[in-house]
């Protein structure tokens, strides 16, 4: 019996620890599965013609000509779009209405001002315009169909007025006939509920197709193209075709979401149709091809990452690691020299080892206070530099946090040279230095280069010592040293966490992290390659 | 010249030239040898130096704090209010904060950081174990950032909409994000000091015929101890240092959640603080000061933890050493 116990309690045991390693990779599926797969789409995806425009206008890219025919064609369809919000906005937005009679009106006083009547006459006829528009505006406000008809037939009387002809305001009878038509087909009771709606619709078709051939280009570039993404456009017929309400159905429990065909919700009406077209006709609307958008990893971004890509913040990251190994390098490598092959175990190479552990322990935020405190505040500014967060400050920063795991790798590829080695050259007359350079470095110097990748892969990935030493969340591409830049670290959270615009581009949230991740897990890979290939030649095969 | 007379025309080792240095090659070579040891020995020292610039200039920012305001209501009491009229600087629930996210993601990964490290030395066989350590060692490149995005964007939506948690930036969060970043460091230090005990011991223990499981409990793990301390205590430092997970993460409310064991409630930790004030504070004022403060709090922490897990890692290598 106390056998058996024994035995489950071992497989029970085994099992355990097997479980833990499951989670692992499990957990390693989990964080980098969903980024992967959403941060990929900011390369490869469906786009749309919009897109091509923007890369057009943008970066000059593509070709002119054939877009031109895609545009021409495209336009084509989104045409009757534009015709079937426009003849249904007549009868619902009446504020616009308001707005058109009050021009009509000003520009009738401008045409009669250089018109030679007498002043009886001018008066009558701004009267006369006066009660029109007045009337019209009491049309068009009204929900009531009586008190519509009475304003526009009192309108419609003065349609034959000499005074009026040739005039600006013949205009108020165009509009007058077309709001009668416009009011007959539409529930007057529910203008102001379509308003609201329409609106919806309108500023999602803005969204989907973008701004009108006939307005005027906006200020912001992203509200300059319609959905440049085929998977965003979907999203936004979707909420084109449904609008989600809000509804109470008891009381005291919480309000429940429903979705309400916007079709049904505006039956009978002009604008019904509008949904069936936009759904059958969105391919032919946006033209959707399939891309690789490769120039991600090369181009800059517009406000918020709205469009482009993360040119800049990978060069600033190479940038910083780079330098950052420049400084550390030759340090790290004569002190691990030092450290295997001089000396001897003494209380000072103690203290050494314990400062080299120390520094390696110390938190990553301190680092970056100690390199505000210190290169931003009192080292350059020392040798004539500028008192600010600068590329250099940040990537002598990340030197000092890097140093001991550029140490400790250069002290094990030394170590692992062969005394052999050493002792022939010795026995040979060569000194020690000689010996060093000539032979222990260069065969060391693979392994070496293995620990330089591996902290490059480090430094890459920093954030919090770079926050106050020289990292920026937008700006221009530096042009010195002495600039700040954006890093695929920093960026990385300022996307995630900062920036409210980024919200509404998910995939390039995800693209810039997984940019990240991937710079990484391709140096690690470099490393581990390089590590085994030295393993190997070293064991003499 | 030398070289070109020596190999050419005269084949015969040492005929043209004395092997003997003369006085002044034998200075040459003495004063190379030592003024070159001397330099190496400069260069090298540039680690203890960088230590000493580090606590020099993080503690100079932070005196004038010291001199103006009080250490043990800094210590003590909680009400952090750095840019109110009368500034309070409470930095109690922040400390505690730190210890709160870092106590509760040793508690998630120290069990499964030991079992793993024990899968990983004595139950599965090499092959295996060479596909697994990939996946720690990719665990553990994966940049801190990268992991608090995945927090903000990923777990939070997750726990606040599927989970049911008020906000899904919480302790809870942070804490298991830290977990999995402090994992590949205890499971490849407490590898080491369990592979170091050696064989001897795990044959004579099977030699009496007991268990794997009662091999590992009763002989390795207790063998292996000093090690696996040493492994919990860097974990630790690692989870208390960490800024961007926990500044991401962990929802900056500052509070001690109560009760205590309730994860689901937003804290604050030191390391978040300084990374989100700073960049709103002006240089000299009691607020700047007051981060490096908390710097200094850290460091310390961090100092205190580094000597006790060297102490440990220390002593498990005197011990793997005698056996």
């Amino acid at each position: 019996m106390r056998h058996i116990i024994r035995r489950i309690t071992d497989k029970a045991f085994t099992i355990l620890t097997g479980t833990s390693v499951v989670l692992l990779t499990f957990v390693l599926l989990i964080v980098l599965g969903p980024m992967v797969w959403r941060g990929a789409k900011a390369v490869l995806f469906k786009d749309t013609v919009e897109f091509r425009k923007m890369q057009l206008d943008l970066y000059n890219r593509g070709n002119p000509e054939s877009l031109k025919i895609e545009t021409a064609e495209s336009e084509s369809f989104r045409k009757t779009v534009y015709e079937i919000v426009d003849d249904f906005k007549h009868g619902i937005d009446t504020e616009e209405l308001i707005d058109r009679t009050k021009q009509i009106y000003r520009q009738l006083g401008k045409e009669l001002r250089y018109k030679k009547i007498t002043d009886k006459e001018y008066q009558r006829i701004r009267l006369l315009a006066r009660d029109l528009r007045d009337r019209l505006q009491a049309a068009f406000e009204s929900n009531d169909e009586k008190i519509i008809k009475e304003n526009i037939d009192y309108v419609l009387q003065y349609r034959l007025d000499e005074n009026l002809a040739d005039t600006a305001a013949v205009e108020f009878f165009t509009l007058a006939e077309d709001f009668l038509k416009a009011a007959e087909n539409i529930d007057l009771n529910k203008r102001q509920q379509y308003a609201g709606s329409l609106q919806q619709v309108e500023e999602l078709i803005n969204r989907l197709l973008g701004p009108k051939p006939s307005d005027a280009v906006p200020a912001l570039t992203m509200d300059r193209y319609g959905a440049t993404r085929w998977d965003l456009a979907q999203k936004l017929l979707d909420q084109l075709l449904w609008s989600e309400q809000w509804i109470k159905q008891e009381t005291g429990q919480p309000l429940v979401k429903i979705r309400v065909s916007r079709a049904e919700e505006f039956a009978g009406t002009k604008l019904e149709p509008l949904f069936g077209y936009v759904e059958n006709n969105l391919n032919k609307m946006l033209k959707p091809e399939f891309t690789v958008y490769w120039q991600y990893f090369i181009d800059d971004s517009t406000a918020g990452h709205y469009f482009g890509g993360v040119g800049p913040e990978i060069l600033g990251t190479l940038l910083l690691t780079l330098l950052a190994m420049l400084f550390v390098f030759p340090l790290g490598v004569i002190s691990a020299a030092y450290l295997v092959e001089c000396a001897s175990d003494n209380i000072a190479i103690r203290i050494i080892r314990m400062c080299i552990n120390t520094l390696a322990g110390v938190p990553s935020i301190v680092f970056g206070l100690f390199g505000l405190a210190f290169f931003v505040l009192f080292f350059i500014p020392l040798f004539g530099g500028p008192s600010e967060p600068c590329i250099l400050a940040a990537s002598l920063t990340l030197a000092v946090l890097t140093l001991p795991v550029m140490i400790r790798a250069s002290e094990e590829a030394i170590r692992s040279v062969p005394q052999a080695y050493k002792e022939a050259s010795l026995g040979l007359g060569a000194s020690r230095f000689r010996t060093f350079v000539k032979v222990t470095f260069p065969v060391a110097l693979p392994g070496i280069l293995t620990g330089v990748i591996l902290s490059l892969s480090r430094v890459a990935g920093e954030t919090a010592p770079i926050l106050f030493t020289g990292a920026i969340a937008l700006g221009p591409v530096p042009k010195s040293l002495f600039d700040p830049t954006r890093t695929l670290s920093y960026g990385s959270y300022d996307i995630a966490v900062g920036d409210r615009l980024a919200m509404m581009v998910p995939h390039n949230q995800y693209g810039m992290v997984v940019t990240l991740v991937l710079v990484i897990l391709c140096l690690n890979a470099i490393a581990i390659i390089l590590r085994a290939r030295v393993f190997r030649k070293l064991r003499g095969h | 010249m030398d070289d070109i007379v020596r190999n050419d025309t005269k084949p015969a080792a040492g005929t043209g030239q004395s092997l003997v240095l003369t006085p002044l090659q034998d200075l040459g070579g003495f004063l190379f040898h030592h003024l070159g040891r001397l330099l190496l020995f400069l260069i090298t020292c540039s680690s203890v130096l960088l230590v000493l610039l580090i606590f020099f200039f993080v503690i100079r920012e932070a005196i004038p704090f010291l001199t103006k305001f009080s250490l043990t209501e800094f210590l003590t009491t909680k009400s952090w209010y750095p840019e109110a009229a009368t500034p309070k600087f409470g930095a109690l629930s922040l400390i505690v904060g730190s210890l709160y996210v870092t106590i509760a993601a040793l508690v998630f990964a120290v069990p499964t950081g030991i079992l793993a490290a024990i899968f990983l030395s004595d139950i599965v066989l090499l092959k295996i174990r060479d596909f697994i350590k990939p996946v720690i060692e990719i665990l553990a490149a994966i940049p801190s950032v990268a992991y608090g995005f995945f927090a903000v964007l990923v777990l939070a939506p997750w726990m606040q909409n599927k989970w049911g948690f008020t906000t899904g930036t919480n302790a809870l969060n942070a804490s298991i994000i830290l977990s999995i970043m402090a994992l590949p460091t205890i499971i490849s230090v407490a590898e080491d000091s369990i592979s170091a005990v050696g064989r001897e011991l795990r044959e004579a223990s099977y030699g009496l015929g007991a268990t794997r499981f009662e091999t590992i409990f009763k002989v390795i793990i207790p063998a292996a101890h000093s090690g696996i301390i040493a492994a919990i205590v860097l974990g630790m430092m690692r989870a208390i240092g960490e800024t961007m997970v926990v500044w991401m993460a962990s929802g900056n409310a500052n509070q001690i959640p109560s009760p205590w064991w309730d994860l689901s409630q937003s804290v604050r930790t030191m390391t978040a603080t300084i990374a989100g004030d700073m960049g709103e504070t002006p240089k000299d004022s009691p607020h700047y000061w007051s981060l490096f403060a908390i710097g200094v709090v850290l460091l310390v922490m961090t100092f205190l933890l580094n000597i006790i897990s060297e102490y440990f890692l220390a002593s498990a290598k005197r011990k793997t050493g005698k056996s």
